[in-house]
């Protein structure tokens, strides 16, 4: 036995696996804990020997990603190793997400509520950002919610560094529900501003509870897109009729997001029209909204062990396929204790979606305070 | 329910099939799918909905095998595609039947043998064919016998005209003494055509009328909707204001505290009970309830935009405004088709990566003195240099 086996051997005697949380294609989550300390934590088995050309992308990606980013709003990746032919990642152990809490109907959430998640979100992404981090497939689900509330960013596997003015990047990315219009046109040069529309349609679902932009297709996401924003002129956005895989896909009007929003502060509106820019470079940073004043403004942003969380506990259940995402296949590492992956084709947004968005915007006003 | 294009150029009207299901599979592009289309400019056949489409009776059992064309006897088990139409003289008969016999021009109906063409048979929107038939005969009736109530000196008369209308309908749709009903038709025309176009224009400026006044009424509910809207961000700041004075207040003033937060709140519900505000204090009253889910032990501290001590090495080093002449960034730079610049890309943030990462290393600002030529933003053959903007 080698140096290295023997280093491997010594961290996987380092922790525990305990039951099976969930399963995908790429990946099998377990429940874990630490041998030594019994803290919670969750590995992640990739199955290795699947794949003819080598390891998973996306398997690759989390790890070159999270061994160097460190912050309270990313999830923490505690250890890799091998065990026979699969590479194992040990996790923070999260046992919420987002999306679950967004779903609860049972849960009621204050504006403050809302400021404390963007704001952890907002703190997490600029920390990616700074670090020269795209997150590329920001969603509520995979933000994840720790036992004392904390917010974190997970599931790095379409994570890419950016700025290297050498190299093309893949418009596929970003589940499509949170994908930013440039890169619907097939822009392979962008920036950090795709993340922030993400957050932008986190934050517009956080006030809605049902999601922003649900779009059916790629054309049909454009269309919506358009539909809620208006569609873009070339003043508004210099240069997009250029983009390789422009269309014109008609025209909307611009309709004012109070209409839809209509129990938000107007700082409320001001940041979230801020992170919905057409053009990617006026499209605010994550570092400049830290300090839009809506962050600022009361009521304080809710104290994270305070946040509404989910009463019901989770249960292990298959990790469905990814859906939005066309290109890259692969369940996301991000550890989930549950995945509760979006269908397109659910009755949410079929018919009766109509009458049901309507009941929750009401819902909605009715527990937002006036000031 | 599917709306399909037409066809063929002759194809204008828009048919929407009701209980569709088999309208999806339709895809043949010779048959007269078209007949539909100028229906209802011939004879009025059809009902036309709000937005102006005609929807068709379609049998609504998906798999019924009970239809069958009188004509041909095939029915929906031979021919899954089987559509019925309806002929001008309320006979029913299958697509291929209508292409077969009228394609060369007028023929008789293979029932009653009155001459039809193709272009006259309609899509069917009642079960019923006699509904069918009724509604076209009055719907044409209609049309002429617009009198009112106050063209008649009294309601004797009124009623007399309306009985006389009704005589005449009952007569179009069960065909009786159909020349006759025909004569008495014209003979009305001609006493009252003055009338008839008196009251077709009468309609026309009600209608009008009908329709200014829903526009009216849209428009002023979207003026008191923005005024409402006005008014609420008005207090809202007027709020932020109060509590930006009460704590500038706290801070400044070396009065008792309590003293100055309760008569700045005497103050700011007195403004606020001037204004009429009942729904706003319902919802205050609900978030109060909601808020005390909160209010326990922690207290919510303000927003601290970063909560880490992060050093970026900014003070050490500067971009230069005009950019850098860099191999690798020359294809970004030189943005011909100006795919970039809309893709949001910024070369700074290259050029910033490199430097930041260079100086962090090193922990040494960059040398100042050795920095080559730069040209201006604008290189030779005009491209624009993504560094502006």
């Amino acid at each position: 036995m080698d140096a290295v086996e023997k280093a491997n051997t010594e961290r996987q005697r380092r922790w525990v696996k305990d039951k099976k949380v969930g399963e995908g294609t790429y990946a099998v989550v377990y429940q874990g804990r630490e041998a030594s300390t019994g803290r919670k934590v969750a590995i992640k088995k990739i199955k290795v020997g699947q794949f003819k050309d080598g390891l998973d992308m996306s398997a690759i990606r989390e790890v070159k990603f999270l061994r160097e980013l460190k912050h309270q709003n990313v999830i923490e990746l505690l250890d890799v190793f091998s065990s026979k032919t699969n590479l194992n990642l040990v996790l923070e152990f999260l046992d919420s997400d987002l999306e679950m809490i967004i779903k609860d109907r049972a849960l009621v959430f204050l504006p403050a509520d809302i400021k404390s998640w963007m704001a952890m979100t907002f703190r997490g992404l600029e920390f990616c950002h700074r670090n020269h981090v795209l997150h590329r497939d920001l969603k509520p689900n995979n933000l994840l919610i720790a036992s004392n509330g904390e917010l974190k960013i997970a599931d790095f596997g379409l994570a890419r560094d950016f700025a290297d003015p050498g190299y093309k990047m893949t418009c596929q990315v970003i589940t499509r529900w949170y994908r930013p219009p440039e890169l619907l046109f097939g822009s392979r040069y962008y920036s950090s501003a795709v993340d922030i529309w993400s957050v932008g349609c986190i934050f517009a679902e956080l006030m809605l509870r049902i999601p922003y932009l649900p779009g059916e297709s790629d054309m049909d996401q454009l269309k919506t897109i358009f539909r809620a924003l208006g569609t873009p002129t070339e003043e508004e956005w210099p240069g997009h009729t250029k983009l390789p895989d422009y269309v014109p896909v008609g025209q909307f009007q611009k309709f004012p997001m109070r209409d839809l929003f209509t129990a938000a502060s107007a700082d409320t509106l001001n940041l979230l029209s801020k992170c919905m820019i057409y053009e990617p470079r006026k499209r605010i940073s994550a570092r400049e909204a830290l300090t839009h004043p809506y962050f600022f403004a009361l009521p304080n942003p809710t104290f994270p062990s305070k946040l509404p969380k989910c009463s019901t506990h989770f249960s292990a259940r298959p990790l469905d396929e990814v859906d939005g995402n066309v290109q890259m296949n692969s369940t996301g590492p991000g550890v989930k204790a549950r995945s509760l992956k979006r269908k397109l084709t659910s009755s949410d947004d079929g018919s009766e979606g109509r009458n049901r968005s309507i009941a929750r915007r009401l819902d909605f006003s009715k527990h937002t305070p006036g000031s | 329910m599917s709306l399909r294009p037409g066809v063929g150029g002759w194809l204008q009207g828009k048919t929407v099939r009701k209980g569709g299901g088999l309208s999806t599979s339709n895809t043949r592009s010779s048959t007269p799918q078209g007949v539909q289309s100028t229906s209802s400019t011939i004879f009025g056949g059809g009902v036309k909905d709000a937005s102006g489409r005609t929807s068709e009776y379609f049998v609504r059992r998906r798999h019924s095998m009970d239809d069958q064309c009188p004509v041909c006897k095939s029915d929906r088990y031979l021919n899954p595609k089987l559509r019925l139409l309806v002929s001008s003289c309320y006979h029913k008969m299958c697509e291929s039947c209508i292409d077969r016999l009228f394609t060369l021009g007028p023929a008789p109906c293979p029932i009653c043998s009155k001459i039809l063409r193709k272009l006259a048979f309609t899509p069917q929107t009642f079960e019923d064919l006699s509904v069918e038939k009724e509604v076209a005969v009055r719907r044409r009736i209609a049309k002429e016998f617009n009198k009112r109530r106050d063209d008649f000196p009294d309601l004797r008369a009124y009623n007399d005209y309306l009985e006389e209308v009704e005589d005449i309908t009952f007569n179009l749709i069960n065909e009786v003494d159909m020349p006759q009903t025909e004569a008495r038709i014209a003979a009305y025309r001609a006493e009252n055509a003055a009338l008839i176009e008196l009251n077709i224009q009468r309609e026309e400026a009600y209608a009008q009328t009908l329709r200014e006044q829903e526009d009216a009424e849209k428009r002023d509910r979207e003026q008191r909707a923005t005024q409402l809207r006005r008014e609420e961000e008005e207090e809202r700041e007027e709020r932020e204001k109060d509590k930006r004075e009460i704590i500038d207040k706290l801070e400044t003033s070396d009065k008792n505290a309590a003293k100055l937060i309760a008569k700045s709140r005497a103050n700011a519900l007195k403004r606020t009970s001037a204004r009429v505000a009942s729904t706003t204090t319902v919802v205050h009253s609900n978030a109060r309830l909601l808020r005390t889910r909160a209010a326990k032990d922690i207290p919510d501290v303000p927003h601290v935009p970063f909560k880490d001590n992060y050093y970026g090495y900014e003070d050490l080093y500067q971009l230069r405004p005009a950019g850098y002449e860099d191999f690798f960034s020359e294809a970004v730079r030189k943005d011909r088709e100006g795919i970039m610049r809309a893709g949001g890309y910024r070369i700074e943030e290259a050029w910033d990566r490199a430097l930041r990462d260079a100086v962090a290393d090193l922990d040494l600002p960059p040398l100042m003195g050795l920095a080559p030529k730069t040209t201006s933003t604008m290189d030779s053959s005009g491209d624009v240099i993504m560094a502006e903007a």
